[in-house]
């Protein structure tokens, strides 16, 4: 269950992060784009392996450094590995959505966003009431791919110590000494959610282009 | 805190040598997996279920596992057999480095399979309807017309995918090997100083995955030159 709790923290945080990133990518801010581009590039480009040990072991260094300037007796701060690996899987996805979300905002129909400002709404209310559900629409197929690498991602965690089923899979092997099975086991128990995924984001698809359906 | 530039340079060397592994694991298994990844494209559209169905399964297995579990089932999983020890591909089998670049190869396989799907399906109908007219046989169309504009229309995907790949190789690092993950993660045990060393090591995988997104884009620009409006 550990992933299943890994994957919605990290789906929520990474939602978040892409909302705001892509708002920063859309904004006319010079500064809030350059971050927002250094962010999806960094992110992109590293891989997901080195990114999750980056925030693990640089968190335990970092905050050992902070603890220590106000109690020097302190030696070292152990930081929860599960809480490292959601962060930097969202930080990962989140760089992902910044990219999806952008397409999509771009994707909606400018008369909408013109009438919600004729209609007097104020530029927080437009992004929340009009440019959200219209562009959710539109980023519908990419999230779900996001959603299903994100689901895998959560494997790595068992490289920082998490104890969730690779890991898992790992301590039974060394008891039962049938390693194939074992990783079998994980690999379709990996295949069953990645297609409980696939299947919700095609039912989520139909219903949000049920408008468009009935007209043909 | 501080940022320690002696200790980067120091182990720039043993970086460099991490970097030769990573970029054999990503040639080899993406030109392995690009070979896996045509045949599985005939088999899907061949049109006969004995062929599709395979690779239907391939594709969906492949794509919908952790590329770090396929590693694991093959490394650590596949010696539980003993016809697997005393086979024929035991010196292989037995290799991490061989373990990972079959893993890497058939995930590569599958992603790019469905890559180069959507480019044969991206072909204009009315192209294959005016060679049929002209007399131009099923597999001279497939040669002649489909697979260069099915390749142009695959590229930028492609692209990402090899970019994912090379991402990939840091998971070589789990099965002992020492690419340029692995080395970053044995120079961490030794200083313990992990913001210098891996992230010198992600600036290294920046710039390949930048050169990648280079080159292709340069492929593509020479690619589809014919689509520009000539000058003057």
């Amino acid at each position: 269950m550990i992933i299943l709790r890994i994957f919605a923290i990290s789906l929520v945080l990474a939602v978040i992060i892409g909302l705001i990133g892509s708002a920063m990518k859309l904004s006319r801010s010079r500064l809030a784009q350059s971050i927002a581009n250094v962010y999806t590039v960094v992110f992109r480009g590293t891989p997901e392996l080195l990114v999750l040990l980056i925030v693990y072991f640089g968190a335990a260094v970092t905050l050992t450094a902070i603890a220590q300037s106000f109690d020097p007796s302190i030696k070292f701060i152990d930081v929860p590995p599960f809480w490292a690996g959601a962060f930097a899987i969202a930080l990962i996805v989140g760089a992902y959505m910044t990219e999806t979300f952008r397409g999509a905002f771009l994707g909606v129909e400018p008369g909408l966003v013109e009438a919600a400002r004729a209609l007097g709404l104020s530029n927080f209310q437009t992004f929340v009431y009009v440019r959200i559900p219209q562009m959710w629409r539109l980023a519908l197929p990419n999230f779900g791919n996001h959603m299903l690498s994100l689901m895998k991602d959560t494997a790595l965690i068992s490289v920082i110590g998490v104890e969730e089923i690779l890991f898992v899979a790992e301590m039974a092997t060394t008891v039962t000494l049938k390693p194939f099975t074992m990783y079998i086991v994980v690999a379709l128990i990996y295949l069953c959610i990645t297609s409980v995924i696939t299947l919700v984001v095609m039912a989520l698809e139909k219903y949000a282009n049920k408008h468009l359906a009935t007209s043909r | 805190m501080t940022f320690d530039f002696g200790l980067v340079f120091s182990s720039i060397p043993k970086m460099l040598e991490g970097l030769g592994l990573t970029i054999e694991l990503l040639l080899l298994s993406s030109f392995i997996g690009l070979v896996l990844a045509v045949i599985t494209l005939l088999m899907r559209i061949s049109g006969r279920w004995f062929l599709v169905a395979p690779a239907v399964v391939y594709i969906y297995i492949f794509r919908g596992t952790p590329i770090l579990v396929q590693i694991f089932v093959i490394y650590h999983g596949l010696p539980q057999f003993e016809f697997i020890r005393e086979g024929i591909f035991w010196p292989f089998l037995r290799e991490p480095f061989w373990c990972c670049v079959l893993a890497l190869s058939l995930n590569a396989g599958a992603y790019v399979s469905e890559i180069l799907r959507g480019g044969v399906l991206g072909v204009d109908k009315g192209l294959l309807e005016a060679a049929s007219a002209l007399g131009i046989s099923k597999p001279h169309r497939f040669i002649y017309i489909t697979s260069p504009i099915a390749i142009r229309l695959s590229l930028p995907a492609y692209s990402n995918d090899i970019i994912s790949m090379t991402k990939a190789t840091a998971l070589a690092s789990t099965v002992t090997l020492l690419d340029m993950t692995g080395v970053a993660r044995t120079l961490v045990a030794e200083t313990f100083a992990p913001y210098e060393i891996f992230i010198s090591v992600a600036i290294i995988y920046m710039v390949i995955a930048w050169l990648v997104q280079k080159g292709f884009g340069l492929a593509e620009q020479r690619m589809s030159r014919h689509l520009k409006p000539t000058a003057g």
